[in-house]
């Protein structure tokens, strides 16, 4: 292993750990060390436990040495999104609003990490309750003057900077994919309802989704193997069988049916982006795929839908906040974001609700004749922190307006989605490929991001920091 | 509430809960998120149940809250 450890994907350090190669005690030294060198400029973790990681890297190494091997992810480190909870490590959800308190108790993600025998390194930063699209004060590490997207820009640039090798996310209308393209990483929104949301601080109940960034394809899916299965604790986790995700990986996809659905999604983006996503479109094309375009016009509706949930769904669940003031403690975006779901009728709620299923029901004609759909990301690459507005395709354009168009279909219809690298536009910053497929077949999602990964080496550049 | 006097919209019915500056800031924050808002009040989705689910054996699930 030439590279330094911090670079390194899990799929490399999990065999070398297993063959007693690699010590876990020294690989979470080696984070350690890395986030002291870099943390100051990055901002990712707001809270780093090396005592308590180190401890757990010795038990993970005591057991090691006694032959006890619990998978992929034991003595691995790994940064949890400062939106779980932890029995060992405090959590804020990114809010120092005075008279906010979450209980120390493990988030039901963070305890199959820990029984997986992951190394929980930190908390990593969150935008306040997950609100927002920066997550600041975090930087990007592909350049320090630009933002890493949020609100799970913290476990972006964590993993990203070499300074974990995986972390967990949230994504209530981008939040992990958004991230994972701004810092050219990989970032999975499973299905809703395959990975147990219980112990993390809600956003909007019904959009929220939970699940892993990392750097490659096969980290993800070892990710995924741990935290997905049924939990009574999330009222909307499914019981269904879970298959082996990384058994997915290097399968082929000649024959498979990938889709491009060129409304919404090609109809403003900046250039190099979509020049970028349709190189990738081919690539998949060349290994043997069979690309298939059509439009979903409904998608036309689909930022009033989400707003309307969100902004109501977050108000609900500040509720008490609200009455009380503190409030006025938020950031300024979210103070205004929560105040505003007052002004979202019952009515404008339903026929979002409504909206919804219509729109589930037009992604399902388009998996009759698909097997993926593919596009980009996000239409632009990360921004500088503090500018609110870009120029996309032409226009000029709120970051907000943005970023999420083209990850919060898949909140509102719940489908799997995924976000690799597939390019960096001139000033270096990475571009992101999305691709979704049908309701709890992550399997097809990563067989196909596998498929493109392995054939291109976005993966293995690293940020200069 | 006084009962005898008219239903403020605001403050009764949304509880905005801000005072009149704040409230007229939030309405200019709001004016683009209505119009999206609006866009969807236009569809005519009579025939469509919407995406909630009332589950009534929730609370009787193992390890299930109320």
């Amino acid at each position: 292993m030439s590279e330094p450890l911090w670079m390194q994907p899990i799929e490399r350090l999990a065999p070398a750990i297993r063959a007693g190669a690699l010590s876990p005690v020294t690989l979470t030294e080696a984070c350690l060390k890395r986030i002291r060198q870099v943390d100051d400029r990055l901002r990712s973790f707001i809270h780093v436990a090396a005592d308590i990681a180190l401890a757990a890297a010795r038990t993970a190494e005591c057991e090691l040495a006694a032959g006890r091997w619990r998978g992929p992810l034991h003595g691995i480190p790994i940064g949890v999104k400062d939106n779980y909870l932890t029995h060992d490590m405090p959590t804020t959800a990114g809010t120092t609003a005075p008279g906010i308190a979450f209980p120390l108790r493990d988030s039901a993600a963070a305890a199959r990490l820990r029984a997986a025998g992951a190394i929980l390194i930190g908390k990593t930063r969150s935008h306040e309750f997950a609100w927002g699209n920066v997550t600041p004060p975090v930087r990007n590490p592909w350049n320090l003057k630009r933002v890493p997207s949020g609100s799970s820009g913290g476990s972006a640039a964590a993993v990203a900077g070499g300074l974990c090798a995986a972390a967990l996310g949230s994504d209530t209308g981008g939040s992990i994919r958004m991230p994972a393209s701004a810092c050219n990483l990989v970032g999975l929104k499973p299905t809703f309802g395959r990975v147990s949301r219980d112990g993390v601080v809600p956003h909007s109940w019904s959009l929220d989704h939970v699940g892993p960034l990392a750097r490659t394809v096969a980290d993800v899916a070892h990710m995924l193997d741990v935290l997905a299965g049924y939990d009574p604790s999330d009222p909307a986790c499914q019981d269904r069988p879970v298959p082996k995700h990384v058994k997915a990986l290097g399968t082929s996809i000649r024959g498979l049916r990938v889709g491009v659905c060129r409304n919404h999604f090609f109809e403003r983006n900046q250039v190099e982006v979509e020049r970028a996503v349709e190189a990738a479109i081919s690539a998949l094309a060349a290994a043997g795929a069979t690309v298939h375009e059509f439009t979903i016009p409904l998608l036309e509706y689909g930022l009033g839908a989400i707003f309307a949930i969100e902004l109501a769904s977050s108000t609900a669940y500040h509720d008490v906040s609200l009455r009380a003031g503190r409030v006025a403690h938020f950031q300024p975006d979210v103070r205004s974001l929560v105040e505003l779901g007052r002004f979202v009728t019952g009515p404008d709620y339903l026929k979002a609700e409504q909206y919804r299923r219509a729109l589930m029901d037009a992604f399902e004609r388009a998996f009759a004749n698909v097997d993926v759909i593919v596009g980009p990301t996000t239409p632009i690459t990360a921004w500088n922190a503090g500018e609110w507005t870009v120029d996309v395709g032409g226009r000029e354009e709120s970051v907000l307006a943005a970023s999420w168009r083209f990850t919060y279909p898949y909140n509102l219809t719940g489908l799997p989605a995924i976000s690799i690298p597939c390019g960096f536009d001139q000033d270096d910053m990475p571009i992101g490929l999305q691709i979704a497929a049908r309701p709890f077949d992550e399997v097809t999602v990563l067989r196909v991001a596998h498929a493109y990964e392995r054939v291109h080496d976005w993966k293995d550049r690293a940020p200069r920091l | 509430m006084n009962d005898q006097l008219p239903l403020d919209p605001w403050k009764d019915i949304l509880a905005t809960g801000v005072d009149p500056e704040r409230l007229i800031e939030n309405l200019a924050a709001y004016r683009d998120i209505l119009a999206e808002i609006a866009k969807l009040r236009s569809l005519d989705l009579t025939d469509v149940i919407p995406a909630v689910i009332f589950e009534p054996t929730a609370p009787y699930r193992a390890g299930g809250k109320t």
